[in-house]
């Protein structure tokens, strides 16, 4: 099996050819997707969720700890921006800021509870907390309106110095979100081949032995949760707008579970852009298949448990060893297998 | 003093059932290391499997379907208690032939792959059985309510306790006065030494996981009358099970006994004065718990931890 760390850093300038067709993507994506059978608002939906994921994924694949609660992040930046709006100002970049600062907080405080965790405990861990914030959604009802959630959240004008741009129809809206996206992308990708990407996956790969080289691993654990959780805040926030309000479900076990999932089949594990196929693969699943029968989750789910016994490292890995045997059609098989 | 009564019998009631939950589970834990998110799956179908044995639904309108809803409801009842668990076992088993190719790895995969299982069942469910909520009828002699000190119990939950002492107790039997409890104890202490003693170390996870799943809808029947029955009922049921077995310790047999008790009645305490918090207090334990005491209670040190 192949992992992230046989991936060589690329240092430099990050637009590298597969960041170029990521962002022309992005860029061009609301002139193909009516044309294509799909809708605007799904550009949205997809931008939004390849935020969260390649966010996740900082913490899931890159320094190895399995977050089972992550969906409170994005629910928590959701609530904070739309309560911001409600209650202090409408305005976008505070609420944003608020979105964040408040996904950063909570995840800063869990954080400190779990980062000394590894494997199967962290995991739990973040469950149990994950459930904390989902219950307090459901119940806080003076702040959060119980499961009926946050409505009417609004979306507010963008203001860029003189330039005002109403983000009210959903073009608009995808552009604003496609921008913060490619600028988050081209971040992450900076940090993960920077030094601090290369520690998290020696943390990964044998923690002991990062602790041992020098490096404050507990500091390290608590950064990268942290950074993504604000992340996931971001994401939340941008969502509250896009939905026009912010619920508990997203909050849920079922929809942590679901990130974990797309960033899986994706291939998350082995590829930077592994979590942009997957959150891909889902939509596109939820979008054919739903449109075929309503049980398109049990397909889905039987396809995912398939692909764990056989192929845990995703779509990514999948298309890395189709690479590798066509470029080496006799030499590649034996090096597959040594892991 | 007198009026927490009532809220400490729910709430040792409860305890005991989620004991009954948590032992399937940390059966599995302890002896295939797995944490098998797809338990509540099976608590869930062996609840659906036995409303459709009282039912009939499935030959009704047959001869055989008159003849069945002729039966009293009571032996329907009793059939129903045996059919469920064995189905949620053949789910088990089913299971834990997927999970082949994940021993070995790390352990996040068996948990991935057992919460897609889980997805799966509950999709099924939602197939077979519908969105809606079902219920689970139980015979006259058992339901209702009596008065004891002023005080109005319903006479179920004390069944289902009772039911839930008997199965704890028979587990405990099996695991500390029989062979195959010693070969299962070693499972889950050393595997490569059980089979180096010659046992068939595939066939005793399958076993484990078979009677796991099956006590696990042995739960999903007593519960189903308290709790009702929905199709994502999995998912609310593994959460509480989980979390029982971290705090109790990964592994320990009367660490999840212990566990389940405090939860239960922390939530049937708080539930008396904070009913719509009341199952908050479980996370809570569990902060404290795992706060002071990493392993839980009686917790020991577990490869689960790399």
């Amino acid at each position: 099996m192949i992992s992230l760390s046989d991936i060589p850093t690329k240092s430099g300038f990050p637009l590298t050819p597969a960041m170029c067709v990521f962002l022309v993507a992005v860029a061009s994506a609301p002139f193909w997707l009516e044309a294509v059978g799909l809708y605007s608002y799904l550009g949205i939906e997809v931008a939004i969720w390849i935020l969260y994921a390649m966010g996740f994924n900082l913490l899931f694949g890159y320094a190895g700890l399995h977050s089972f609660g992550h969906g409170a992040y994005i629910g928590i930046g959701a609530y904070a921006f739309g309560l911001f709006q409600q209650n202090v100002a409408v305005s976008l970049w505070g609420g944003l800021l608020a979105a964040i600062l408040a996904a950063t907080l909570a995840g800063a405080l869990v954080a400190t509870f779990v980062a000394h965790r590894r494997g199967i405990y962290f995991a739990l861990m973040t469950i149990a907390f994950g459930q904390v914030f989902w219950f307090c959604a459901i119940k806080l009802r003076w702040l959060t309106g119980g499961e009926d959630g946050l409505l009417g959240i609004p979306r507010p004008d963008m203001v860029l110095g003189p330039l005002r741009v109403s983000l009210q129809d959903n073009f608009s809206l995808y552009w604003f979100a496609a921008g913060v996206l490619g600028l988050a992308v081209l971040g992450m990708s900076r940090l993960v081949n920077a030094p601090f990407g290369r520690v998290l996956q020696a943390i990964r790969q044998n923690e002991m032995r990062a602790r041992f080289a020098g490096y404050d691993v507990w500091r390290m654990k608590w950064l990268v949760f942290t950074l993504s959780a604000a992340i996931a805040g971001l994401a939340g926030g941008i969502f509250a707008m896009a939905q026009e309000s912010a619920y508990p479900d997203i909050m849920s076990l079922h929809q942590s579970g679901t990130i974990v999932m797309m960033v899986l089949v994706g291939g998350g594990l082995v590829s930077f852009w592994g979590p942009v196929l997957g959150v891909l693969i889902y939509f596109v699943a939820r979008d054919v298949i739903g449109g075929v029968t309503e049980t398109w989750l049990l397909w889905f789910g039987l396809m995912f448990v398939v692909m764990v016994m056989l192929r845990p490292e995703g779509a990514a890995g999948l298309a890395h060893v189709i690479r590798s045997r066509l470029a080496r059609p006799k030499a590649a098989a034996p090096a597959e297998r040594s892991a | 003093m007198y009026d927490l009564i009532p809220h400490i019998v729910n709430g040792l009631t409860l305890g005991l059932l989620f004991a009954l939950i948590a032992l399937g589970f940390t059966l599995i834990v302890g002896v295939m290391e797995v944490i098998n998110l797809a338990h509540g799956a099976f608590f869930a179908l062996g609840a659906y499997f036995a409303v459709a044995v009282i039912g009939g639904s499935w030959f009704s309108g047959t001869e055989f379907g008159a003849w069945w809803l002729g039966l009293p409801l009571a032996t329907r009842y009793v059939v129903a208690l045996i059919f469920g668990p064995i189905c949620a076992a053949i789910a088990g088993m089913v299971l834990e032939l997927c999970l082949r190719p994940t021993y070995g790895k790390a352990p996040l995969y068996g948990l991935l792959l057992t919460f897609g299982a889980a997805l799966v069942i509950e999709e099924l469910i939602r197939v077979f059985w519908g969105t809606g909520e079902q219920s689970l009828t139980i015979p006259q002699t058992i339901n209702g309510a009596f008065l004891l000190g002023g005080l109005i119990f319903s006479k179920y939950k004390f069944f289902a306790a009772a039911f839930a002492v008997l199965a704890i107790f028979l587990v405990w039997l099996l695991l500390e006065r029989t062979p195959y409890g010693a070969i299962i104890k070693a499972g889950s202490h050393d595997s490569e030494m059980v089979r180096a003693l010659g046992y068939d170390l595939s066939k005793l996870r399958l076993a484990v996981f078979a009677f796991g799943a099956c006590l696990a809808g042995l739960a999903g029947i007593t519960m189903a009358p308290i709790w009702g029955l929905r199709p994502h009922i999995g998912i609310d049921v593994v959460i509480p099970a989980f979390l029982i077995i971290v705090i109790g310790g990964v592994g320990s047999f009367w660490g999840a006994v212990a566990a389940a008790m405090l939860v239960g009645l922390s939530v049937g305490i708080s539930g008396a004065y904070a009913p719509a918090w009341a199952m908050l207090s479980m996370y809570i334990l569990l902060i404290l718990v795992v706060g002071v005491r990493a392993r839980g209670l009686l917790g020991r040190k577990s490869a689960l931890e790399n």
